[in-house]
């Protein structure tokens, strides 16, 4: 099966704060393949490189090494065909304040030229009642959910997640996983990347585990269990002190 | 013509700019303060500038002169009465009076006229000046013979070209205006809107920068001509202000004033990463220019080796074009050199705004 993307030998440079002339890889030759409806996670520390690959591949940061394809087309070529068919959420993004949430999503709608339904999109991420209301009014896991629907204007074919779930309590974010199964399961390839390890288990069916740049590991949550998780420590001794006392001085009957 | 996508993002910049009450409240309260004390501040403390004519060699006449010289409410500026006519057309006298030729002590139970000229439709403060004047006369008259009246005044109005000082500086202020309202209205919005982390979630889109940059400069033009129109009807109405020329040439030069300093404003958006970044190069671009540009006095009237450098920015060929029209009622075809240096820096404040406005470095 062909992947819906393919990153190959991904470099992302910046250079160092401290010394400008040099430089150091966010990103140091990253290469995975995501395929069509599946939950694939990148996983790492701050600082790993995950929104840097993510953004390399929404076009929104400039490839410096490797290449990436978006359902067959170069990021680095057609950036807006990219853009045209995926959503993306990103990592606390706000909105412009002096407008509500239908006014918005209709804006994102002209953005696409796309007609849209933005009570419906309302409806699908739960805050319909939220219609007038503008952003700054929202909590947390409701601004979450309303990127989402921003993300889904364009009926993307590819949802990027950047952090979804950070600094939610766990009644939002349950519900954000909820969301994110229901997009899946009509079909939607969703690429996200969280350092919450509970996220990429319940949600993932592939794992990309990052650091310093590089990916360390990829497999299937189960799989990477298996590989990595440590030996089960050895059973704790249990008994009393009558059992050392038998055991140091026999169990033959003594009268 | 205007793309659907951009009609639609101007409009939605046009409800936040609208919805920013706070701020275009401020952005019209300042000028208006400022208008004000240009207006009332000038007209009530300074000495009135008054030409005599004094056509008569009697010694009446002489002390009537040193009289009103003595007055600090007023400036006295001899001349025939040809000469300082002319002077009060072309608006560099207010007022003259005409001591004639016959002005003699009357005999009694006679009266000698004086006759008093100005332009009784720009010279608001006539009202003022006239008892003034009457009472200088009453004095001599209690000197010379104990408060029987002597002399009349008439007051011959002399329709003049325009202008008190509001009249030439009002062009000046709303071109400085407009000036301050685009570039800080553009650059802020850019720095604002990166720093919030909305221009990274515009340009996941596919959206362009040059249709962006159309969208805002378009809503951006909106509001501020109606933050010019309020201005305007508060000088013409409230302050009395004069306009000369032609109204829909005054709105297309500050049309495509406005569009000049959006550009700008948008440029020094782009480069600034902070907003103390943008407040700093926007006071570079703007004071300067406040100095430089005659807004407040003639070009001409500046040290010499400055004014090739005040010549060629962009208020002074806004400057110049308004008060063309508004004073001496110029029209399109008599300032085409203003309009024509408009013109350039509208195409270098574009050819910068769209190239400097690199959509990849929108993160904060």
């Amino acid at each position: 099966m062909e992947p819906i993307i393919r990153a190959v030998e991904l470099v992302k440079r910046y250079p160092l704060p401290e010394d400008k002339s040099r430089s150091f890889a966010a990103v140091d030759g990253v290469s995975f393949e995501i395929f069509e409806r599946e939950i694939y996670g990148i996983l790492g520390p701050n600082g790993a490189g995950k929104t840097t690959t993510l953004e390399m591949l929404e076009g929104l940061n400039d490839i410096d090494g490797g290449s990436a394809f978006v359902a067959g087309i170069d990021v680095t070529r057609d950036p807006y065909r990219v853009k045209q068919m995926i959503g993306v959420q990103l990592q606390a993004s706000e909105y412009f304040d002096k407008l509500n949430l239908i006014e918005l999503l209709h804006l994102f709608g002209a953005l696409y030229s796309r007609d849209i339904d933005a009570m419906e999109l309302l409806a699908r991420v739960d805050l319909t009642e939220k219609a007038k209301a503008r952003p700054e009014s929202l909590s947390g896991g409701q601004k979450q959910r309303f990127s989402i629907a921003c993300a889904l204007v364009n009926v993307p074919r590819i949802l990027f997640l950047d952090e979804p779930t950070t600094g939610l309590d766990p009644q939002a974010k349950r519900r954000l996983w909820e969301l994110a199964m229901e997009l899946n399961r009509a079909g939607m390839t969703i690429v996200l990347t969280t350092h919450n390890m509970e996220e990429a288990e319940f949600l993932c069916g592939r794992i990309a585990i990052m650091d310093h740049g590089r990916i360390v590991a990829e497999d299937t949550p189960a799989n990477l269990i298996q590989q990595h998780a440590p030996e089960p420590p050895a059973a704790p001794l249990h008994g009393n002190i009558e059992d050392v006392f038998l055991a140091l001085t026999g169990h033959a009957l003594r009268d | 013509m205007p793309s659907k996508l951009q009609r639609h993002l101007a409009r939605d910049f046009m409800k936040i700019f609208l919805r920013d009450r706070q701020s275009i409240f401020f952005s019209l309260f300042f000028p208006v303060v400022f208008m004000s004390i240009f207006a009332f501040v000038r007209g009530g403390q300074e000495p009135i500038p008054l030409g005599v004519a004094n056509q008569s060699d009697s010694a009446l006449a002489g002390a009537l002169v040193d009289k009103l010289g003595e007055d600090a409410a007023f400036t006295v500026v001899s001349g025939d009465e040809a000469q300082l006519r002319e002077q009060l057309i072309h608006g560099e006298q207010m007022l003259v009076l005409v001591v004639p030729a016959q002005f003699q002590a009357p005999s009694a139970g006679e009266t000698a006229a004086l006759r008093l000229l100005a332009d009784t439709s720009q010279f608001n403060q006539l009202p003022l000046v006239e008892p003034m004047l009457e009472q200088k006369l009453m004095e001599i008259e209690r000197e010379y013979r104990g408060g029987e009246a002597m002399f009349s005044l008439e007051i011959e109005n002399v329709q003049a070209l325009s202008q008190s000082y509001l009249d030439f500086l009002l062009p000046g202020l709303l071109a400085m205006m407009l000036m301050q309202l685009s570039v800080a209205g553009s650059g802020y919005n850019v720095v604002e809107f990166r720093r919030k982390g909305i221009l990274k979630r515009l340009f996941v889109t596919p959206l362009q920068p040059r249709d962006f940059v159309a969208a805002i400069v378009a809503a951006r033009l909106g509001i501020v001509m109606i933050q010019l129109t309020v201005l305007l009807a508060f000088a013409l109405f409230v302050l009395r202000v004069n306009i000369v020329g032609n109204f829909a040439e005054f709105y297309l030069v500050a049309l495509v004033a406005s569009l000049v300093f959006l550009n700008i404003g948008f440029c020094i958006g782009s480069m600034a990463r902070t907003q103390q970044a943008i407040m700093a190069i926007g006071n570079i671009v703007i004071f300067p220019q406040i100095v430089l540009s005659g807004v407040f006095y003639p070009i001409d009237a500046m040290p010499g080796f400055v004014q090739p450098l005040a010549q060629v920015l962009p208020l002074t060929f806004v400057v110049s074009g308004l008060r063309e029209i508004a004073v001496a009622g110029a029209t399109l075809l008599e300032i085409v050199p203003s309009l024509i240096g408009m013109a350039v820096w509208f195409v270098i404040g574009f050819a910068l705004a769209t190239r400097m406005f690199v959509w990849k470095d929108v993160a904060a």
